[in-house]
């Protein structure tokens, strides 16, 4: 880039405490927690408080550790739109349901360790699990694997999980799901190089209604615009790829972006401090250990029908670490912050501000 | 292991003289300098480059999981197949036959000795020569996928076989 970009990153938080790579972060849709997880097994809770008199930026303190019990690395962590559910996604093949023993206690932010429990395992995936994630309406759960299948389930009272469908679509590993922010649409990304859309047949099972080709090697991570008409991959042939829903179940490439010297390992989604024809903010992140952030705009130019800008570029994120995933916080007044997970098995708050 | 052997006889080289430099790895230092031995080295640039020799005499010991020979007296691996940038390594290496079964277990075993002795900045490629195996590609990307790396890792059965690849065949491996 000959122009500087506009805006920086600040390094917010920087919370050490995994004693092996950190795979994931998630960010609690409801309550002010973000959870990590890890090669170590086990899961990391932060809460988090907004700036008051005594402190201009937003504080983090480690509240809680799961030690799941997972025999394997845990790849992958997912919270229900509830915020009081936790799924866990390891490469023993299982899928942890965590829940606190008392929900009506969860406000308290400095809840215990004692306090999440596993009130269901689901088994069935034959290899490692790698992405776990909850539809909106928090009624359905997709699991994926190197098994090559992707896994619908319908979330049932008392914990209780039944298996909707088995979507044997992929010919390799299973690497990302993700749902689409509003309907029952399921995305999800391969080794196979493609992106692959499912929805539900009222009157048959889940199917794969569309197949997205175009990257040249693996898919690692899916990640859906805010409203839900773009879809956003980032890939092991180091680009990213915009998808734009044309038609119901129509979507189209129209953008490639590049900016990364390795597999971009994960992508995010985020509202943005965006002005009103924005799109919102996307942020890459990936082998290179560089974290980018992109203003996405619909552009009327002949050039296509999405701009992106890039906002904020910073290397060596987690010095000379792998970053293996990147994730928006989803609370409006925090639009500008998001949070990375490293090889070196910390986990990064950052936040987005004018140079 | 299925106890198929891909190559049953497979042309063993003599060994090219061992570089004189004794790597530091191999010393039992990291390449970040000892301290107390030189204290000055402090600045960045002051740190002696690593070099394709170097990163050679770390795999050139490696056992053929077929065979009691090293990856070295089989030309599966050389020096000039390495290839050094800034903090990245990328090495090449031969499969003894073109459907040699063993190459992911080979190129694994070069990866996870390259990962134990190297410092963490060092980002590494390893690939199969061009042409020399069926199937270059899927090899290829297996290998450099860091999840299945650390999923293979985590397989129990799967890092034993490792570690007796790992065991140095002997000294030059003699027989």
């Amino acid at each position: 880039m000959d122009v500087d970009p506009p805006y920086k990153l600040e390094l917010v938080a920087d919370l050490q405490g995994h004693d092996e790579r950190a795979w994931q972060v998630a960010w609690n849709p409801i309550k002010p927690l973000l959870a990590s997880c890890s090669a170590d097994k086990s899961v990391r809770l932060y809460s988090y408080r907004a700036p008051d008199h005594g402190c201009n930026t937003v504080a983090f303190s480690h509240v809680g550790t799961i030690p799941t019990g997972h025999t394997k690395t845990v790849r992958s962590i997912a919270w229900a739109p509830s915020g009081n559910t936790l799924a866990t996604g390891s490469f023993d093949s299982n899928i942890g349901i965590w829940e606190r023993e008392d929900a009506s206690d969860s406000e308290d932010a400095g809840g215990k360790v004692a306090d999440w429990e596993c009130v269901t395992l689901l088994e069935g995936h034959e290899t490692e699990c790698k992405s776990v994630g909850y539809s909106s309406s928090g009624t359905l759960l997709a699991t994926c694997s190197r098994d090559k299948t992707v896994w619908i389930w319908e979330v049932k009272p008392d914990a209780d999980f039944e298996c909707m469908g088995v979507l044997m679509e992929h010919s390799q590993d299973v690497k990302c799901v993700a749902w689409h922010p509003s309907e029952e649409i399921l995305a999800s990304a391969s080794y196979d190089d493609t992106i692959k859309l499912y929805i539900d047949d009222p009157s048959e099972d889940w199917y794969c209604f569309l197949t997205l080709s175009g990257h040249k090697s693996t898919v690692w991570s899916l990640a859906w615009s805010p409203r839900g008409s773009y879809l956003a991959s980032s890939s092991d042939d180091l680009t990213i790829r915009i998808w734009k829903r044309v038609d119901e179940h129509t979507w189209k490439f129209v953008l490639e972006l590049k900016g990364h010297e390795r597999s971009i390992y994960s992508i995010s989604w985020g509202a943005g401090r965006a002005t009103s024809e924005g799109l919102g903010w996307l942020t890459t992140t990936g082998g290179d250990g560089k974290i980018n952030v992109w203003e996405i705009t619909e552009s009327p130019s002949s050039k296509g029908p999405l701009a992106a800008k890039l906002l904020a570029s910073t290397s060596g994120a987690h010095d000379v670490s792998d970053i293996n995933s990147v994730s928006w916080c989803p609370r409006p007044d925090h639009a500008d912050m998001f949070a990375t997970a490293g090889d070196d098995g910390v986990v990064k708050v950052w936040r987005v501000v004018s140079q | 292991m299925t106890g198929e052997i891909f190559n049953a006889n497979p042309t063993v080289y003599a060994l090219s003289k061992r570089s004189t430099r004794k790597s530091k790895f191999e010393a039992g230092q990291s390449l970040w300098v000892d301290e107390l031995d030189q204290p000055k080295l402090t600045d960045e640039s002051d740190i002696e480059p690593i070099d394709q020799d170097e990163i050679f005499d770390l795999i050139r010991s490696i056992a053929d999981p077929e065979h009691p020979n090293s990856l070295e007296e089989l030309r599966v691996v050389s020096a000039e197949q390495i290839e050094i940038g800034h903090n990245h390594i990328l090495v090449e290496f031969t499969p003894t036959v073109p459907h040699c079964g063993m190459s992911t277990l080979i190129g694994l075993s070069i990866r996870v000795r390259l990962m134990r002795s190297l410092p963490q900045r060092f980002k590494v490629d390893i690939r199969v020569k061009p042409g020399s195996h069926q199937s270059e590609l899927a090899v290829n990307k297996q290998l450099n996928d860091k999840e299945r790396v650390a999923a293979a890792l985590e397989n129990a059965t799967l890092v034993g076989t490792l570690e007796k690849c790992l065991e140095p065949v002997g000294e030059h491996g003699s027989l």
